[in-house]
């Protein structure tokens, strides 16, 4: 889909400080969302995304790996998700808030929210669908 | 310069209109996730006056994050107020070609995206994350999150480099000098793979970029910029002033060594017109 004007002037016009370095919109689709329960396998604490990698029955009971984008550390840790938090809760059922992916690929989610085994909801990724009182779409 | 009470005054009646807006748009049953990293924005006190160098110029260190908060910004449950700012004067070829990239190919196109240096103006205007500023009389020393990038710049007036000795550069060749409180950072020969901001806005090898600074209290930095670039717009340009305001916070390390994202995309790109 080729840009209009009017999409150029609201990203030139956009409170830019706050972006992230990429725009979510482009790699995810924020009408595809659901809540997503399984098993904390992995965290990669990393830069310009972290991941982590949860295990979710299918329909045979065979654990299948789906890969979940969050934030940057930066936005992580000062949010309260720190390489600690995450990591304290592999091996333990979590349910992610995650957006498919736009090319395609099966299991590849952004996630905004990860529920912890203590019952936390804490935030790790942009409101894409408004959830958290704002609509960023970016 | 804008006040203490007006900025605050501003800042109060543009989150007070976003939350109004907000209502507005809300269901009257809507209820929101309350998660742990939510940011309810509270504006800064303006802290007095601005601290002063030994030879009286404006002190701008500090750690300093976009908005009024003095912290993290990006996951705000009050939305952005867009900045009020004249549309920027491309030239006919230069808008088409930005027009012409799919929102897939302005990402993979972009410098962010791809993890290369944002250079100037990019560590204000693409960077995301905290700034750290350090001064002393004479030099401004520039920190940012984004992939540990920095820059130095004498604030004596000095002329820049001779044209011989110019090389295309991500900061470019940069110079400063006061006018009264503001400082002014300019910028020339620029590495041409940069953007000035993450809109897709590329520039030529005769840009020219003109940076201001300014500290109207102890807790709130402005920036604002203009660009001049006879190859891609009909005239000079120049910004807002975006605010940002004193972290207690110290910036955190931030290599960029884990980028999926420009596979990602290529798939996307790969998945035909249309993505």
């Amino acid at each position: 889909m080729k840009s209009s004007l009017g999409t150029l002037a609201a990203i030139l016009f956009c409170a830019a400080p706050a972006w992230a370095h990429h725009s979510f919109a482009a790699e995810f689709d924020a009408t595809r969302c659901s809540d997503i329960t399984g098993v904390l396998t992995k965290v990669a604490y990393e830069n310009p995304h972290s991941y982590v990698w949860v295990d979710v029955k299918d329909a045979s009971g065979k654990p299948v790996s789906n890969t979940f984008q969050l934030s940057s550390p930066s936005n992580l840790k000062r949010g309260g998700a720190t390489y600690g938090v995450l990591n304290g809760s592999v091996g333990k059922e979590v349910l992610v808030r995650g957006c498919a992916s736009r090319n395609g690929e099966a299991n590849r989610y952004a996630a905004s929210f990860i529920k912890l085994p203590d019952a936390t909801i804490q935030r790790v990724g942009q409101d894409v669908e408004g959830i958290f009182g704002t609509k960023i779409w970016r | 310069m804008r006040t203490h009470l007006g900025l605050i005054v501003s800042a109060a009646v543009a989150l007070s209109a976003a939350g109004a807006a907000q209502d507005k748009q809300q269901a009257p049953d809507k209820k929101f996730v309350d998660a742990r990293g939510n940011v309810k924005p509270v504006p800064l006190p303006p802290g007095g006056a601005a601290p002063r160098m030994s030879d009286g110029h404006v002190d701008l260190s500090g750690v300093w994050f976009a908005g009024p908060t003095g912290k993290a910004n990006a996951w705000s449950v009050v939305p952005d107020q867009p900045l009020k700012e004249e549309p920027v004067p491309f030239q006919p070829a230069a808008a088409a070609k930005m027009n012409a990239m799919t929102r897939t190919e302005r990402e993979l196109n972009s410098p962010g995206v791809r993890c290369q240096p944002v250079g100037t103006p990019g560590m204000w205007t693409i960077n995301p994350y905290p700034h750290q500023i350090v001064m002393k009389p004479g030099l401004f020393v520039h920190l940012i999150e984004s992939d540990n990038a920095w820059s130095v710049v004498h604030t004596d007036a000095r002329p820049h480099k001779k044209a011989d000795d110019l090389e295309p550069l991500y900061n470019g060749d940069q110079t400063a000098h006061w006018e009264g409180d503001t400082l002014v950072i300019d910028t020339i020969s620029l590495d041409e793979r940069t953007w000035i901001n993450q809109s897709g806005w590329f520039h030529s090898d005769q840009v020219h970029v003109i940076e201001r600074l300014r500290r109207p209290s102890m807790n709130y930095l402005e920036y604002q910029y203009t660009v001049e670039d006879a190859k891609v717009l009909t005239k000079p340009w120049t910004s807002a002033w975006r605010t940002y305001s004193l972290g207690k916070e110290d910036l955190t390390e931030n290599f960029c060594t884990n980028n999926e994202n420009v596979e990602q995309l290529e798939k996307l790109r790969d998945a035909g017109p249309g993505k």
